[in-house]
């Protein structure tokens, strides 16, 4: 589906992935893990640049609409399903059918409240969950999402990663939680400050793999921030 | 000269300078009180205060509608003609074309389109429209500019331009935007008054008459219902209801006298030119001669009414600025319920509603018919409409801000405590109030003090249509160079931009 050699890519003018080769194919429930600032969330931006009009993507920046209804938010998943004209008048009037489809799927995400309701009203974790049901709602083939659940308990975690792959056949995912990970996906990546430091599939990997990933720092990289501070 | 001093900290300083330059503008200030018998006068206002009369005032309700409805229909068509303008106001042309718009006040407008329409409707909503168009496109852009542009980034592939713009873009700004469009009707309700003052009929028309009349009775009770009337906003605009008013404002509308084209005419090629150019007939008569005569013509008119119009002006507002300082810090301290506990604080704070409701330019009508035609009037009422606006939304800060836990509730404490935390907020403020300040000093001089305004209203009563056009320009040149030093000064000093967004803020507070 998708295959890249040596990539390079920056972030805010720092060099954030650096010569990274990688092929993802269709089906493949993918995690990335790694270290704050190991470039997880610009490769997968980057990642969705390439299969957009494919791809759902729920960003960290999640992108809400603070003076919008929770429907609202949910419903710009749809925004390009529909007529420019649809969607304005959906703005002041809500359509019934949209308005029945998010009220069912926000009651699947445990969104226990009217779909009228104001977002800054909610919680960090009911923000979270109106973001997942936006990418939800586009009904896309490819789930592409940044720590989706950081925000959540670890069940609900787990019930929300079954409904996405429910309705995803591919599924690329940053996250946080190394169990989860282990757990629920076919291939783990892991990123270490640009490079990639694991590509395993699930059978393949313990948690001890996981743990040694997380704990040794790269001779290379150690070196050279000696070399910085000695400066 | 404050070296010496390392307690003395930036803001004591500005505030010091700020008094020792309008203590010496008060020195070169007419505050003289001609009044044969000023108490006597205000015992009689104070008795018209203590039983109004509400039914004296034939045509009341008509009054009362009108002012709301011109008020509504001004802003309905700033908002057609400013909303759009948002969108493009990154360009140059159309930010200048909207800074002079917005530096001519409501009311020289009006007696500019008094000149051509009559006392037409139209005259009203144009006068109120205009300003407040530009004002809205400049504030709109603003408030665009700041809206996040995450959501863009987030919405989904294919999504059409206009889904994006009103889904990513203006679905943010939706909030303020409504609070700032609520903020200026509040204050087009007052412009409409005031229009009054110079015929339209709108309260101030009634307002005016009776005070001069000596009706205090009657006078007062049409300014209680005046600050009901915006004091009671939230309970009769109800947004589902807005669009019914709109109708019934466009139907109730007195019937529009038919325009004179040839009037017109005649006024837009003839009588707004100065004198030199008047009787020509073609390019090719314009010589030596008419240019000199020209400018003589301009000359005359800078040294004798520009510039001392300008002066006055200034001084005056400088003036005003002082004392609304002073009244601001005043009455955020009184109004504050960490100084002068519930009761004395819910008090002031309905004095400072009462006061923040009512226009400066009622106010300094009102003083003037107590202590005599000097500057003093004008001072006065400037510093307390505007003083009092300050506290207003300094106390909702203060409100809200963490005291130490030893906070003892007594002065020296709110000054060691509250004080400080506030102050950089009430002095941004005020400085950004300057502007307002400047506008509305202007338009005293129709009340007969020697500011801009004095000079643009006998320009137009004497039929001399050409200088009161220069005149106006002179004023909107001296508010754009008074806007563009404050705010340099404010950037370096605060480093934060000052919007006119942040008096929106008033709104949600009805």
């Amino acid at each position: 589906m998708l295959k890249f050699e040596n990539l390079t890519l920056k972030y805010e003018d720092k060099l954030a992935i650096r010569q990274l080769s990688l092929s993802i194919k269709a089906g493949e429930k993918l995690a990335i893990i790694g270290t704050s600032g190991a470039g997880k969330s610009t490769l997968l931006s980057h990642l969705y640049q390439c299969l957009k009009s494919e791809a759902a993507y729920s960003s960290q920046k999640q992108g809400l609409v603070e003076g919008l209804s929770t429907y609202h938010n949910v419903f710009m998943g749809a925004l390009a399903r529909h007529h420019w004209s649809y969607n304005l008048f959906n703005l002041v009037s809500p359509f019934k059918q949209p308005l029945a489809e998010v009220t069912q799927l926000c009651q699947e995400l445990e969104l226990d409240f009217p779909v009228s309701k104001k977002l800054s009203e909610l919680s960090g974790g009911q923000r979270q969950r109106v973001a997942l049901a936006r990418a939800l709602y586009q009904s896309k083939d490819i789930f592409i999402g940044d720590e989706p659940f950081s925000a959540l308990d670890p069940l609900m975690s787990r019930r929300l990663l079954d409904m996405v792959f429910e309705r995803h056949n591919t599924v690329i995912m940053v996250l946080h939680d190394k169990s989860l990970a282990l757990e629920h996906f076919d291939r783990i990546i892991g990123l270490k400050q640009g490079q990639l430091h694991l590509d395993a599939r699930q059978d393949e990997l313990t948690s001890e793999m996981v743990d040694d990933f997380y704990c040794d720092i790269p001779l290379t990289a150690a070196s050279h921030v000696l070399a910085v501070s000695d400066v | 000269m404050f070296k010496s001093l390392p307690f003395i900290g930036y803001w004591q300083k500005t505030t010091f300078t700020l008094w020792l330059i309008a203590a010496l503008c008060f020195y070169f200030a007419d505050t003289e009180i001609i009044s044969l018998d000023p108490w006597s006068e205000l015992r009689l206002m104070a008795e018209g205060f203590l039983r109004p009369d509400f039914f004296a005032t034939e045509y009341l309700l008509e009054a009362l509608w009108q002012t709301v409805s011109f008020a509504l229909l001004g802003v309905v068509f700033g908002l057609l003609w400013g909303a759009p303008l948002a969108l493009i106001y990154s360009n140059r042309f159309v930010a200048m074309l909207c800074a002079i718009t917005r530096s001519i006040h409501e009311i020289f407008w009006a007696l500019l389109f008094l000149q051509i329409f009559g006392l037409s409707p139209v005259t009203g909503i144009l006068a109120i429209g205009l300003p407040y168009g530009a004002t809205f496109a400049r504030v709109f852009h603003d408030i665009l500019l700041q809206s996040p542009k995450t959501t863009v980034q987030t919405l989904p592939y294919g999504t059409d331009k206009v889904s994006r713009y009103f889904y990513g873009r203006i679905s943010h700004v939706l909030v303020p935007i409504m609070a700032y469009i609520r903020y200026r009707f509040e204050c087009a309700l007052r412009s409409s008054a005031v229009l009054g003052f110079i015929g339209m009929p709108t309260l101030g028309f009634y307002l005016e008459t009776a005070f001069r009349q000596g009706h205090y009775h009657e006078g007062a009770a049409l300014l209680i219902l005046f600050i009901a009337l915006i004091g009671t906003i939230s309970l009769w605009c109800r947004p589902r209801l807005i669009a019914v008013y709109v109708v019934a404002a466009l139907f109730t509308l007195p019937s529009i006298p038919p325009v004179d084209g040839a009037l017109l005419w005649r006024f837009i090629t003839q009588d707004v030119l100065p004198p030199a150019l008047q009787n020509l007939t073609t390019w090719s008569q314009i010589d030596l001669g008419v240019m000199q005569s020209l400018s003589n013509w301009s000359q005359n008119l800078l040294v004798e009414q520009a510039f001392p119009g300008m002066i006055v002006t200034l001084l005056l507002a400088l003036v005003s600025l002082a004392m609304a300082h002073g009244v601001a810090v005043v009455g955020a301290g009184l109004a504050s319920n960490l100084l002068t506990g519930k009761l004395v604080s819910s008090g002031i704070h309905l004095c400072l509603l009462v006061l923040r409701s009512v226009p400066e330019y009622i106010f300094a009508f009102l003083f003037m018919m107590l202590l005599g035609p000097s500057m003093l009037p004008a001072m006065l009422a400037l510093a307390l409409h505007n003083g009092a606006l300050i506290a207003y939304l300094t106390v909702r800060q203060s409100d809200t801000t963490q005291v130490s836990p030893h906070y003892n509730g007594r002065i020296d404490g709110y000054c060691y405590d509250v004080l400080p935390q506030i102050y950089p907020n009430l002095m941004g403020l005020l400085f950004y109030r300057f502007e307002v300040i400047l506008r509305e000093t202007a338009i005293f001089g129709i009340l007969g003090i020697a500011s801009l305004g004095f000079y643009i209203d006998s320009g137009f009563s004497e039929i001399r249509y050409s200088s009161a056009l220069f005149l106006m320009g002179c004023t909107a040149l001296l508010n754009i160079v008074v806007d563009i030093i404050s705010r340099r000064l404010l950037i370096a000093n605060t480093g934060t931009q000052i919007s006119c967004a942040r008096e929106s803020g008033l709104s949600s507070v009805n």
